[in-house]
């Protein structure tokens, strides 16, 4: 550790880290356009400069590429460094469109925000800008170009050199012709592309499936866990009034850094199409209280036996708890497994894992059988009557296999986010909620538990947690114990009985999770051999100073 | 200046001495007998010794350069040779690759040896064609007779040594432009640290030289430090290839010690200022401040002097301006190649270039007012001293200085003074 001074405030940093990086994780405010704290420092946008009192005088220089030293002096206030830094904004400045009412990045740009911090001064180039062209330029799947916006920090250069090492972008000319371009016949697409957007200051790289959408002031942003893989990258919800327009990447050193693929940003619509909207009864659709009346009456004439559970691996923790507990305590708990029949899908070394459900270890972790294959054998031969079917879809995975495996069920009783197949061939069919819609944890494949928070209420009040709805059908069959009022209330009772979650509170575990001791982890660590983490981080800094 | 022995010129009127045989013929790889004898500390104590100061412009002490090389990376260590001659005005290593290619690896030699490098790259600027090919030709002929290869001369140094053509950037002569360049990439100066001393060519400990400072070497290990620090003055011991361009009768470039007063050497060598009076002096190339005449009167060829005058050494090479020269005009000359040859990384210095060229025109068209030319200082002072590599600052002195010492130049276009308005300047 060094000890530093910064504008006359005595901090403690870890030896190495940068002057940029040991302001920003103080939280002493210090502009900068190029720095990306998971990037390589690049130091040509100038905006952090600051003053270094050393033997042979002051010295002005950018934080971002000085390494702390015991005993270091840095002023980012005086008139030296301020002049610095706010001439460096006016600079770059000085060409730009100001389209702000058309850009996309507007509300979230550094350009702008820096401008209200530094500037406000009156515009001085008085002669003909200099057009840089390049509007909108179509240059991969998801991304779009305007190069006349550009700023030229080089960030989105440095990420597709560093993480997906992929190399599509460069600067092409030179001066103040310089800009950022694609290599003739390659397009942006690599699997981690939609990054860019995030880490441009400005508005230069923007997302075709955001651009023109919505402001980014009205968005209502969430904390949450990406549910498109066993990696579990921490993520934002974006929405407004229940629109989900975007999620984006969430800081976590440990996991994403600054991250996500693709695939996981874009999956956001597949949460708000093609739903199970009402509960249906037989042919009908009913409400809630109708349709848990109804069951209940069906389950009471049914011997417990002769009912099984089906669960699932896209559950949440809290869902399989009280999903266990009923079966402990009303029906039998050799009746209850999760086999999920999904395909592997593609794994990277960056963050991508095969395995495409967000809980599977969290399964492990309460003891399920994912395999079910006994289970499955007595299904086949007629034992069960009624199954209770959780977030799975065996029709929808394999038809004929499911016919097999199902058709002497009496009745199917279907939990389900989506209108699937499975949904199709139910008794009765009771819409649950995404993990958008509710709290809330996973654990990942390198046991990693994590909590995501609900964004929105959806619209009809009878799509409920799973959790809940469990707990409802409970004590409408007056079973004892079910009397939750929340999902973190059911976290908070299943950390009480479950050893590896011992101590923990749904509110007390870290936004950016914490590994549960005890599970071994399925999954290799994220970014094999990728160096990404160049810099020494300074202490741990959440939101702001890292992400944009 | 009679009484000194040329060392960098001495066979630019030799026939044949850019060839082994004249070179050999006229005491060339003399110094390799002693070199060979000393141990490398030694050559850069006595590099030190002499004070040899680096020709390339910010004229840094080659013996503490060569000390700065860390011996226990593990890594190679290179010599990287900085011949991508192309500050304005300056044109005298040109003619040293030209005529005595074979002085230059004489010195590279020695400096490898020093450095303990076995690997040595010349960086040529594109266009010296006929100084890339001699090169070339030299390098083979002392690869065939052994003084370059394995066991140079039996002592057990190896050493090769490779011609890197260039492209044409002037960012390219930036040290670690250069090496950007080398390594095959677009020639973008490198942020420091680390410096390219301890992490430089292929991520290994790297030495860059200029070409003068290279060829001094050789005297300097034969005849000994004493001897070279005899020469000149006391800050700038040695003699160095001076040039003269723009108004003067007799333009060209004459080897002398250090310390001969300014006025001398333009009235002697360079025949009188053509066409008028003095007006102003460019002394080391563009980027250096301007001098006026009368602050050329006490002015001497030394880098103290030129330090004093507020000023740089820089190359050696004066531009001298008579005073029908209108300053606006050369200033807007700079300005353009400045906004053109800016790599454009960092902001101060890709839009400070071109913003303070768009002011220039705008003064120059007659559209301007003091305003502009307040402006024009304000953001030279925002470019200076604020960048990865010094372009930024090599305009931003000259702008600072043409607009303190020749306002009137610039003044005579603001709107209120402009009778007719001139031609319009693109």
């Amino acid at each position: 550790m060094a000890k530093i001074t910064i504008d006359g405030k005595v901090m403690e940093v870890p030896d190495g880290t940068n002057v940029l990086e040991a302001a920003l994780s103080n939280d002493v405010k210090l502009e900068h356009f190029c720095y990306q704290r998971y990037l390589p420092v690049a130091g040509n946008c100038r905006t952090c400069m600051v003053e270094i009192e050393g033997p042979k005088g002051n010295m002005l220089t950018v934080g971002c590429n000085t390494k702390v030293a015991e005993g270091m002096v840095i002023h980012t206030l005086s008139p030296k460094a301020k002049a610095a830094q706010k001439s460096a904004i006016e600079m770059l400045l000085l060409d730009h469109p100001l389209d702000c009412p058309v850009c996309d990045k507007a509300g979230e740009c550094k350009l702008q925000n820096q401008y209200m911090e530094y500037g406000l001064y009156d515009a001085r180039r008085d002669v003909p800008r200099y057009f840089k062209g390049g509007k909108a330029e179509d240059i991969g799947e998801h991304i779009m170009l305007d190069q006349e916006r550009c700023v030229l920090c080089t960030r989105c250069i440095r990420f597709v050199d560093e993480v997906p090492k992929t190399s599509e972008l460069a600067i092409v000319n030179r001066g103040h012709e310089a800009k950022i371009d694609i290599f003739p016949g390659v397009r942006l697409d690599n699997a981690y592309s939609g990054n860019v957007t995030d880490i441009c200051p400005v508005g230069a790289l923007t997302l075709k499936e955001f651009r023109f959408k919505q402001r980014v002031w009205f968005l209502k942003k969430t904390e949450s866990v990406c549910h498109g893989c066993a990696r579990g990258c921490n993520m934002t919800v974006e929405q407004n009034k229940g629109h989900i327009y975007r999620f984006m990447p969430r800081e976590n050193p440990e996991l994403n850094k600054t991250w996500m693929c693709d695939e996981g940003r874009f999956s956001f619509d597949h949460y708000q199409t093609n739903r199970a909207a009402e509960v249906r009864v037989g042919k009908e659709n009913r409400n809630l209280a109708y349709g848990i009346d109804q069951l209940a009456k069906l389950l009471q004439d049914i011997p417990a036996d002769q009912v099984a559970g089906i669960a699932s691996p896209t559950a949440a923790l809290e869902d399989l708890y009280v999903m266990k507990k009923l079966f402990e305590k009303r029906f039998n708990p050799k009746n209850l497994a999760a086999p999920f029949w999904d395909k592997p899908g593609d794994a990277d070394n960056v963050l991508k894992v095969a395995d495409k459900t967000p809980n599977r270890q969290g399964l492990k972790l309460l003891g399920f059988d994912t395999e079910g294959k006994d289970l499955l054998a007595r299904m086949e031969k007629g034992e069960f009557k009624i199954v209770l079917m959780m977030h799975n879809n065996p029709f929808g995975h394999d038809e004929a296999l499911a016919q097999k495996v199902y058709g002497k069920v009496n009745a199917l009783i279907v939990l389900s986010v989506h209108q699937t197949k499975t949904v199709e061939k139910g008794a009765m069919v009771f819409p649950v909620r995404t993990f958008i819609e509710k709290n809330g944890t996973f654990v990942n494949a390198t046991s990693r538990l994590q909590r995501f928070r609900q964004a929105f209420e959806p619209e009809n009040p009878d799509v409920i947690e799973s959790s809940m709805w469990l707990a409802c059908l409970a004590n409408a069959l007056k079973v004892e114990g079910f009397d939750y009022v929340d999902t973190p209330s059911v976290f908070n009772a299943m950390a009480k009985e479950v050893e590896a979650l011992k101590g923990l509170t749904f509110n007390s575990i870290p936004s950016t999770g914490v590994v549960l001791a005890g599970l071994a982890s399925v999954a290799e660590e994220p970014f094999k051999g990728i160096k990404a983490q160049p810099n020494v981080l300074g202490k741990k800094c959440e939101g702001e100073c890292s992400k944009a | 200046m009679a009484d000194f022995e040329p060392q960098l010129t001495k066979r630019f009127n030799v026939k044949d001495g850019h060839t082994l045989k004249g070179y050999l013929a006229t005491g060339g790889y003399e110094s390799l007998k002693k070199l060979f004898t000393m141990k490398p500390t030694e050559v850069i104590e006595e590099v030190k010794a002499s004070n040899l100061k680096g020709r390339g412009g910010a004229g840094f002490p080659t013996g503490m350069k060569w000390s700065f090389v860390p011996q226990n990376t593990g890594k190679p260590i290179y010599l990287a040779v900085n011949a991508d001659e192309g500050e304005p005005g300056t044109f005298t290593d040109r003619y040293m690759l030209f005529n005595d290619p074979h002085l230059l690896l004489e010195g590279i030699i020695c400096a490898c040896f020093a450095i303990n490098s076995h690997t040595a790259y010349i960086y040529v600027r594109g266009e010296f064609y006929e100084q890339i090919q001699r090169l070339n030709a030299a390098i083979d002929e002392a690869k065939k007779a052994n003084y370059l290869g394995k066991n140079i001369q039996g002592s057990g140094f190896d050493l090769e040594i490779y011609v890197h053509r260039g492209a044409g950037a002037y960012i390219c002569g930036e040290e670690t432009g250069l090496l950007e360049s080398l390594e095959g990439k677009p020639g973008k100066p490198r942020i420091k640290p680390p410096f390219p001393a301890v992490v430089g060519l292929f991520g290994c400990p790297t030495i860059i030289n200029n070409v003068k400072t290279l060829c001094s070497v050789p005297w300097i290990i034969a005849n000994g430090a004493k001897a070279y620090a005899a020469l000149g003055t006391q800050e700038s011991p040695g003699t160095h290839v001076f040039g003269l361009s723009g108004h003067v009768n007799q333009t060209g470039y004459w080897e002398m010690p250090f310390g001969m007063p300014f006025m001398d050497f333009l009235n002697n060598y360079g025949k009188g200022v053509k066409g008028g009076k003095l007006k102003a002096v460019i002394p080391g190339g563009s980027s250096c401040p301007v001098l006026t005449a009368q602050e050329c009167e006490d002015l001497t060829l030394s880098y103290e002097s030129m330090k004093a005058h507020g000023t740089m050494f820089g190359t050696g090479c004066g531009i001298i301006m008579n005073e029908h020269t209108d300053m606006a005009k050369v200033l807007k000359n700079l300005t353009h190649f400045y906004s053109h040859e800016s790599c454009g990384q960092c902001t101060p210095c890709r839009e400070g270039t071109a913003w303070e060229d768009r002011l220039l025109k705008k003064i120059l068209n007659g559209e301007a007012t003091a305003k502009e030319l307040d402006l024009m200082l304000e953001v030279a002072d925002n470019m200076e001293g604020k960048t990865i590599c010094v372009l930024s600052s090599a305009l931003a002195m000259p702008v600072r200085s043409f607009l303190k010492k020749f306002r009137g130049d610039f003044e005579k276009y603001l709107v209120k003074n402009t009778v007719a308005v001139p031609e319009k300047v693109q």
